[in-house]
């Protein structure tokens, strides 16, 4: 709509300004010569006219039928006419002004003239002789030409007198008007089309992904009915390319499930004839097959996230009860250990996403802390809101007790498969849970930062933008910031 | 042969089950399995068998995956639903919430992530089947009647729940879940003690199934006659039915 708005007020503009423009071109390649030559020969012979008239009028019916006709077409702004007798005397006692008087004199001493213009002044002297032999001299004192009086407003201003009246103002506010109602049905022809397409991707983007530009704006056959071909065209593909992705992305969970769900009941299978001696090689094989399961489990997320294909769930949650919904699980598995879980800090944190990709997120998180944490101490989980450059955030301190990490080593925790560390607390670890983690986030439009914290320990620092009402985030699979931007991007805690 | 058993108070000889999953190798194993626990297993390989088997009224429970080559299991479960109220255990793929939070929304009775561990598939199917045969014992058992909570009744004989007069569909454990809340309304029942008392189960951290139905029951019964959440979370505790205008439930 704004464009819309935007192309009508230009189109409309250009109309005017062309319009403003050609009276000012009318103006200047009509000579003030040719246009005095022009008022004289329109004028000239009328005024002739009009002096007989009136000499006759005054003869006939006396003075004041004369000033009721030549206030008549005095009524015109701007004209004047004066009478004079043969003693030079104006006729209803006028003063009349220099210029009159001039051409007057001029019109006395040139004997064998009936007739004097000044075309500077616009004044035209008459000289006539009523019935009864009188003479007289009529002079008509016409305004100052003005722009208004130019040919292309002739259309606008019936009269000559050149100020603008009612009428005259009625038909520029017709063609103002007209060439507006136009400059809007095309502004609309124009603009129209383009919003259709915007909504078509924006339907897209949020993977709405049969939406297609319909017939309306492929039959109107210009460069516009081309984009939306192209655009539908573009759409058909990652339509295609989506599908085959998810239809992969399921075909891949089968196709790995499959097999260890056998190997699965096969294991209980054996453990039910098993000999002492045998047990713990089975316990070993169920315990490597969760691992292969996690894995696998996290591979597919991983993938999930990077082509943002199968996040469908996208809405608005409170990021603070969720966090306290993980703190409490992990706390059942902190408990044995004589550890806890306490979150503290901001409540009513609205943040849109996908809830469940964010729990798992932060579960990775919570969980780890929980599981380096020393026996005894508890993990520290802390809500803030914070305002930050791309506007208000929330961010999420996760910090445990426990041994930290080498420094050189932290920012590489978040990446894939990353076998620096290599403990007993970390053995059940796939090396993708904090590569997950990030992603997630990033996809979210937040960030996951982690540092050893001051006073021992190691704090992970997750931070989301904050739901703002009527923003719409989108899923942000295409930015992949390098690791590198988040060096030591926080300060341990 | 008769659908379910008469009596589950006695541990019958076999129960039937009845496993709907594509791959052919993993149905034999299970069936080499369960049988030694008491399980009789017939396997189908397509939704369309699957639906028509567990029509037959010969099973007790219906093992449902999700992936099936013909139909998606959700389909296979709808139309299930839309005729029987048979126990029915999804297996879901492992780390997609979507699928399982679907499930339990449309009315399976558990869910099992695949790849499952057998011991856990026995455990959940066992949960099923008494629960299911404490809601056929109650007739018995318990005085059939209402429980009335200000503007909610059920009834405990015909499992059917009004709001206002209005009868409101519900998942058997939906019904359950709701009885527990109701029974208790006015005070938090703690989370883990619904996972035992309605799912049957022992409470595990991380198992998210027991709040998905509750914000499925919360959706289907709709907000409060005060325009507030029936159902409350507490923080760390569990979940509360709030009382509006009853000072606690009442029974007929």
């Amino acid at each position: 709509m704004r464009l819309h708005i935007k192309v009508f007020l230009w189109f409309w503009l250009g109309v005017l300004v062309v319009s403003g423009t050609l009276i000012g071109l009318t103006e200047l390649t009509h000579s003030r010569a040719q246009d005095d030559r022009l008022w004289q020969e329109k004028y000239g012979p009328r005024v002739d006219l009009w002096a007989r008239q009136e000499t006759h009028i005054l003869r006939t019916k006396g003075s004041v039928a004369l000033e009721e006709y030549v206030g008549s077409f005095q009524a015109d702004p701007g004209v004047l006419n004066y009478m004079f007798d043969a003693n030079g005397h104006e006729v209803f006692d006028r003063e009349a002004p220099q210029p009159v008087l001039a051409t007057v004199n001029a019109l006395a001493q040139s004997s064998g003239w009936t007739q004097r213009v000044d075309p500077v002044e616009r004044i035209i002297a008459e000289r006539a002789i009523d019935a009864n032999g009188t003479p007289y001299v009529v002079v008509v004192d016409f305004p100052e030409p003005s722009v208004l009086t130019r040919p292309v407003f002739e259309l606008l201003s019936a009269d000559f007198s050149g100020r603008p009246t009612r009428a005259s103002a009625v038909r520029l506010a017709a063609v103002v008007g007209v060439a507006g109602l136009f400059c809007f049905v095309l502004a609309r022809h124009i603009a129209a089309p383009i919003d259709r397409l915007r909504s078509a991707t924006k339907k897209i983007a949020r993977e709405q992904l049969e939406t297609r530009i319909d017939r309306d704006v492929l039959n109107r056959g210009d460069e516009l009915a081309d984009l939306g071909r192209d655009f539908n065209g573009m759409a058909d593909r990652i339509e295609t390319l989506v599908t085959a992705q998810r239809q992969l992305l399921a075909d891949v969970s089968h196709a790995l499930r499959s097999p260890l769900a056998r190997l699965n009941v096969a294991l209980g299978l054996a453990r039910r004839h098993s000999v002492p001696g045998v047990v713990e090689h089975l316990d070993r094989i169920e315990l490597e097959t969760e691992r292969l399961n996690t894995l696998i489990g996290q591979l597919l997320t991983m993938a999930r996230v990077d082509s943002g294909v199968g996040l469908e769930r996208w809405g608005v949650f409170d990021i603070a009860a969720l966090v306290e919904e993980v703190a409490t699980d992990a706390e059942y598995e902190a408990r044995p250990r004589g550890c806890a879980v306490a979150v503290a800090g901001d409540r009513n944190c609205l943040v849109s996403g996908s809830a469940d990709l964010v729990r798992g997120a932060v579960e990775n998180v919570v969980r780890n802390a929980v599981r380096h944490t020393a026996d005894g101490t508890s993990v520290e989980i802390s809500l803030e809101r914070r305002v930050a450059a791309s506007g208000p955030a929330v961010v999420i301190c996760v910090r445990d007790r426990g041994p930290g990490v080498p420094d050189k080593i932290v920012q590489r925790l978040f990446v894939p498969f990353y076998r620096g560390l290599q403990t007993d607390n970390n053995q059940n670890g796939t090396g993708l849970g904090l590569a997950i983690t990030r992603r997630v986030f990033e996809v979210h439009g937040g960030t996951a930062t982690a540092a050893n914290a001051d006073g021992g320990g190691f704090v992970v620092a997750l931070e989301l933008p904050l739901y703002v009402e009527g923003g719409t985030r989108q899923p942000q699979a295409a930015t992949r910031p390098t690791t590198e931007e988040h060096g030591n991007a926080i300060t341990a805690a | 042969m008769t659908g379910y058993p008469s009596d589950t108070s006695e541990m019958p000889a076999t129960r039937h089950l009845l496993v709907v999953d594509d791959d052919t190798e993993l149905c034999q194993l299970l069936s080499e399995y369960l049988l030694p626990e008491g399980y009789d297993v017939e396997s189908v390989h397509t939704g369309t068998e699957g639906v028509e088997r567990a029509l037959s009224g010969e099973h007790a429970l219906v093992v449902l995956d999700v992936m099936l080559p013909d139909v998606r299991g959700f389909e296979v479960l709808r139309q299930l639903r839309a005729r029987t109220r048979m126990p029915v255990l999804m297996l879901t793929a492992r780390g997609n919430e979507q699928d399982r939070i679907l499930g339990l929304e449309m009315g399976a009775d558990d869910y099992l992530a695949k790849p499952f561990n057998p011991r856990e598939l026995c455990a959940r199917i066992e949960a099923i089947l008494r629960r299911s045969g404490v809601e056929r014992g109650a007739l018995d058992v318990r005085v059939p009647g209402d429980l009335i909570v200000d503007d909610v009744s059920i009834n405990k004989a015909s499992r059917i729940v009004r709001r206002r007069g209005e009868t409101i569909e519900l998942t058997t454990v939906e019904f359950d879940l709701l009885e527990a809340l109701l029974r208790n309304a006015g005070s938090a029942i703690a989370r883990d003690e619904l996972v035992r008392t309605v799912l049957n189960r022992p409470f595990s951290p991380f198992d998210r199934s027991i709040d998905t139905h509750v914000s499925n029951l919360r959706r289907k019964l709709g907000p409060g006659p005060d325009g507030l959440d029936r159902i409350k979370s507490l923080r760390g505790v569990g979940y509360q039915y709030t009382l509006r205008q009853s000072s606690g439930a009442l029974e007929k």
